[in-house]
């Protein structure tokens, strides 16, 4: 199993620029891209690897890449999503720590591909030492021409402006993204129009995550048939599995889509702690649903887990174990919904404080048996109606929680109080 | 042109045409809150949702533009599920106060609460508290516990009225609309977010608990107080009362907004200061007598030694609150019952504004202009007829309006009406002219009778009768008629409608207008 996205974070000084060019492919993918290949074979390169958008819902990136106007006119823009808010979620962070300058040639890669011209990083306020980091290493780069004016001697000139958000899990939606970037309240905008059309400051962006631009320089040193070797027919590629929760070895793990999840769990991440029983998994951040024990044979890629009813989402998994109480783990999570959303849309506004309140009452032993059919309906009444996703996100964990745990709930609201003695209330 | 099917039924519209305004203008209910015609699309209430075929989720008919061959469809089970669910959404944490609602009758909420609502409450936990009935503007309440969230009156502030005072604050369930820090929802258009507010949450402070909507008739008319001549609803009760003006969609002239001023001016109808007698001066005091003793006095009064009309020495400063009828009527009795060319107006100017608001406060400056109410053939111009005071070469003047005390000489003119023989002084309210008057005749305000205005753009539109006017007073055009035909020069008219027709063979840019023509949009005369 060959690393790539990792291979390098444990050389010394691997944020560096130096320890990046001593590696011998560093930078190479940009001078290969500049000087031998138009940005249509580019993009043509991407498509063929098969590279899916690394930021929750798996669009394809070349796809994506091509719905960019060419030779419009006006101004282009890329965003880069470092906004990794997603409970669960912490592998861009590991990119950006490690090996940023990755990150960097992915970037102005594609922003040849689409000609673009200037590149914002939104990345969460949280991350206030990364962006440093990041900061550093894009300074680096102009030092040493690989971004600024005419790079590498060719008429293509390229900026990167890193841009902290204020720590709102809502600038993470595209959209939402793009109006913080313009100083403006964190909140999605109704599509059409799509942000190839119209994005920041009204033109034509395209916006991926930090993991999907870091696969660039790879596929373009070493072909879109290698990467395609790598992982599954339609999830091609490595990706980031951020393992946490009650395993031994919690952590970023690097391995090929399809690996199975119990791989993941026993053997990367060594095992649930104090050898405890399994209960449950959240196969890829805070938004998908739930797996029981007995479901950890899948295959970690995007068609086996929607077999399985949930989605691989940022490939984060939430380990639990048996002293868990699902009850609080649907409080927490609901909690999280309602304070995140940006109340916009009548069904996510109401929707998720509705369905905390109901569960944090069941928690508190105070629930009713009706009261699960009504958070079902709320949640279907949540799905897919609203502007962004962050409602149908708040309405999955409560789904699988209670497709896989109803018993669970049911004791809360029979016997009138939480079961776990550990369990506090929320 | 697409063409597409809807509910079983096949439309073309424009291309860009979205399936709301598709479907509205087709008699297809969707409901809907946030979208309003006037505003940018917004997309947040999501109570528009619908079902289109081959689209994997529903889509909101407000931002959807339709497509050829689109099969859509608004009352699908799966449609009304969505809906049912924005409605108990909506109100779960809605106070249900319809009873103490200023808004009930005209509320959204309650509306589709009967249509698409679900039955019975499921919701069991504490509604969110909210601050209640709090002064937002100098004349707006805001309930906040009553707000949808719709964003209506945000855009508002920042689309048309510009001032963008008003946000949403905060975010998620703790969402509420303010304004920012230090300012107040007091824009000149402040009253429209009131109308636009779907439901009960801005409210005018004004209009506020006096009276339930449903008891209101609505007659088409004309705002008064400035040239722009924004289209009203004058809203009456039975008992002879006006109650409120709401703004009238015309979109060449005011689409569906109008200014608190305009808006708050029916008060002025209803003031203590209305005169409803004709008076006539004895001694220091203006006593009340009827009609024909009032215009017989005038009739005397106009004529000189011999018995004919003292038409060089008489002046007639008409009114630009006269509807076009009134000042065709009242030309024509200066010219030709008392052959004299000495006529002129004035209007007074104040603040205006690049929306709306125009500098001439009254409704129908350029109807005077067009009725001839200028001096002409050597009549004598306002300030001619003033200085002719002095010198003796006017001795009568008939003033109808007080809008001469707003030239900068007011006072001086004031003053020197002393020097005339006669001064007849026409007008709704009592003035510092009127009590100067040897004769007042009490008039009746636009609200009080029918005609036209021609705004500021040459559009001509029609006023009509919502009250009756008070006491005796009567409209202007009426009274011209009868004081003419007191003087033996008879202008018998029936109706302003009458005149019009007059009117269209007499000027030549009013030819084709007419009052089915004028309708409830106007017509231009360029
Ligand atoms: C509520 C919400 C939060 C999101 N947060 C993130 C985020 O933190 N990082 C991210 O890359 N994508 C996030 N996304 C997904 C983005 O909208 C977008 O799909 C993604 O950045 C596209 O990049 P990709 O195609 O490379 O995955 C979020 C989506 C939603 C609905
Ligand atoms: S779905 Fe929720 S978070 Fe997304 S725009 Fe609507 S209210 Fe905001
Ligand atoms: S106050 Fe009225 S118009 Fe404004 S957001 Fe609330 S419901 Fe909508
Ligand atoms: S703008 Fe003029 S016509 Fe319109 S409402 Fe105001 S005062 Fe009346
Ligand atoms: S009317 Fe369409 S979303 Fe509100």
């Amino acid at each position: 199993m060959e690393k790539y996205l990792t291979k390098n974070f444990d050389v010394p000084n691997s944020e560096t620029i130096k320890a990046y060019l001593n590696r011998g492919d560093g930078y190479k993918a940009v001078e290969k891209a500049l000087k031998e290949m138009t940005p249509e074979q580019i993009i043509e390169e991407v498509k063929k690897s098969g590279l899916r958008g690394r930021g929750g819902a798996g669009f394809p990136a070349g796809l994506k890449w091509s719905f960019m106007p060419k030779d419009n006119g006006k101004p282009k823009y890329i965003c880069c999503n470092a906004d990794e808010s997603e409970p669960g979620t912490f592998k861009d962070r590991q990119i950006i720590e490690r090996d940023p300058h990755q990150l960097i040639e992915g970037l102005i890669i594609g922003a040849y591909a689409m000609g673009v011209n200037t590149v914002y990083i939104y990345i969460r306020g949280e991350y206030a030492s990364q962006a440093k980091i990041l900061q550093k290493a894009i300074d680096e780069a102009y030092e040493n021409r690989y971004l600024g004016k005419n790079i590498l001697g060719t008429d293509f000139s390229i900026d990167i402006y890193v841009h902290r958000g204020g720590g709102a899990y809502i600038c993470g939606e595209e959209t939402g993204l793009m109006e913080s970037i313009e100083g403006n309240k964190g909140q999605p905008r109704k599509k059409p129009p799509f942000p190839a059309g119209y994005g920041v400051w009204g033109y034509p962006t395209t916006i991926n995550n930090v993991e999907t631009f870091s696969h660039v320089s790879h596929i373009i040193n070493k072909g879109a048939d290698w990467f395609k070797g790598i992982g599954t027919e339609k999830s091609t590629g490595n990706t980031l599995f951020g393992v946490s929760g009650h395993v031994k070895r919690p952590g970023v793990y690097e391995l090929p889509f399809g690996v199975s999840l119990k791989e993941i769990i026993y053997e990367h991440a060594g095992g649930i702690r104090n050898d405890n029983e399994l209960k449950g998994v959240i196969p890829g951040g805070s938004s998908t649903k739930i797996l029981t024990d007995s479901m950890i044979d899948v295959k970690m890629d995007y068609d086996s887990l929607m077999q399985a009813g949930s989605s691989i989402g940022t490939g984060a998994i939430i380990v639990m174990d048996h002293t868990t109480c699902m009850v609080r783990v649907g409080c927490v999570l609901s909690h999280f919904y309602r304070h995140e959303t940006c109340g916009q849309c009548t069904q996510c506004r109401e929707g998720t404080a509705w369905m905390h309140q109901i569960i944090s009452r069941i928690e508190k032993g105070e629930g009713e048996i009706e009261d699960l059919d009504i958070l079902l309906d709320i949640a279907s009444n949540m799905e897919g109606n609203t502007i962004c996703a962050l409602s149908d996100a708040a309405a999955w964990p409560v789904q699988g929680l209670l497709r896989h745990f109803r018993d669970e709930f049911e004791e809360h609201i029979k016997q009138k109080r939480c079961p776990f003695t550990d369990s506090f209330l929320v | 042109m697409p063409t597409f099917t809807i509910d079983n039924k096949t439309i073309t519209v424009d291309k860009g045409t979205t399936i709301l305004k598709a479907a509205l203008e087709n008699g297809i209910k969707i409901p809907h809150f946030c979208y309003y015609e006037k505003l940018s699309i917004d997309g947040c209430c999501r109570m528009c949702l619908v079902e289109v075929e081959k689209m994997p989720k529903l889509t909101i008919a407000c931002n959807t533009t339709v497509a050829d061959d689109m099969v859509v469809h608004t009352h699908s089970p799966k449609v009304m599920k969505a809906r049912a669910g924005v409605m108990e959404f909506q109100l779960i944490n809605h106070p249900l106060d319809c009873p103490i609602c200023d808004q009930a009758g005209e509320c959204r909420l309650q509306e589709y609460c009967f249509e698409y609502g679900v039955p019975h409450s499921r919701f069991k936990e504490e509604k969110r508290k909210k601050k209640k009935r709090f002064s937002i503007g100098e004349h707006i309440v805001f309930d906040e516990d009553r707000c949808i969230l719709c964003r209506r009156c945000v855009r508002f502030c920042r689309e048309i009225s510009k001032t963008g005072e008003v946000a949403v604050f905060s975010r998620g369930d703790r969402s509420y609309i303010d304004i920012y820090p230090g300012r107040g929802l007091n824009n000149k258009y402040s009253l429209c977010t009131t109308d636009i507010c779907p439901v009960g949450a801005l409210t005018s402070k004004d209009f506020r608990f006096k009276v339930r909507v449903w008891f209101l008739t609505e007659i088409e008319s004309i705002c008064p107080e400035c040239s722009n001549g924004c289209n009203i609803k004058i809203c009456v009760r039975n008992n002879n009362k006006i109650y409120r003006y709401l703004p009238r969609q015309n979109d060449k002239v005011n689409d569906t907004w109008m200014c608190d001023g305009g808006r708050l001016s029916y008060k002025n109808i209803l003031s203590e200061d209305r005169l409803t007698q004709p008076l006539v001066k004895s001694g220091d005091k203006q006593t009340p007598v009827k009609w024909d003793e009032a215009l017989s006095i005038i009739a005397k009064g106009f004529k000189g030694k011999d018995g004919k009309p003292d038409g060089p020495h008489i002046g007639g400063i008409a009114s630009p609150h006269f509807t076009n009828e009134e000042g065709f009527v009242f030309q024509r009795f200066m010219r030709d019952a008392l052959e004299t060319n000495n006529i002129d107006f004035t209007v007074i100017k104040g603040y205006k504004d690049d929306m709306l608001i125009k500098e001439e406060k009254a409704a129908n400056p350029r109807g005077a202009k067009d009725m001839t109410l200028s001096p002409r053939n050597g009549g004598l111009s306002i300030s001619e007829m003033i200085r002719g005071i002095s010198t003796g070469d006017i001795k009568i003047l008939y003033i109808i309006g007080s809008d001469l005390m707003g030239l900068e000489e007011g006072e001086m003119i004031l003053d020197s009406l002393g020097n005339l023989d006669f001064l007849v002084v026409q007008d709704t309210h009592v003035s510092a002219l009127s009590r100067k008057a040897d004769v007042v005749l009490p008039s009746a305000t636009f609200a009080e009778k029918d005609g036209t205005f021609t705004n500021i753009n040459g559009i001509v539109q029609r006023i009509r009768k919502a009250v009756d006017p008070p006491g005796d007073s009567l409209p202007d055009w009426k009274i011209i008629s009868r004081l003419s035909k007191a003087m033996g020069y008879v202008m018998e008219y029936n109706s302003p409608e009458e005149i019009m027709n007059e009117i269209a063979k007499e000027i030549p840019a009013y030819k084709d207008v007419n009052y089915k023509k004028i309708e409830n949009q106007g017509i231009s005369v360029g």
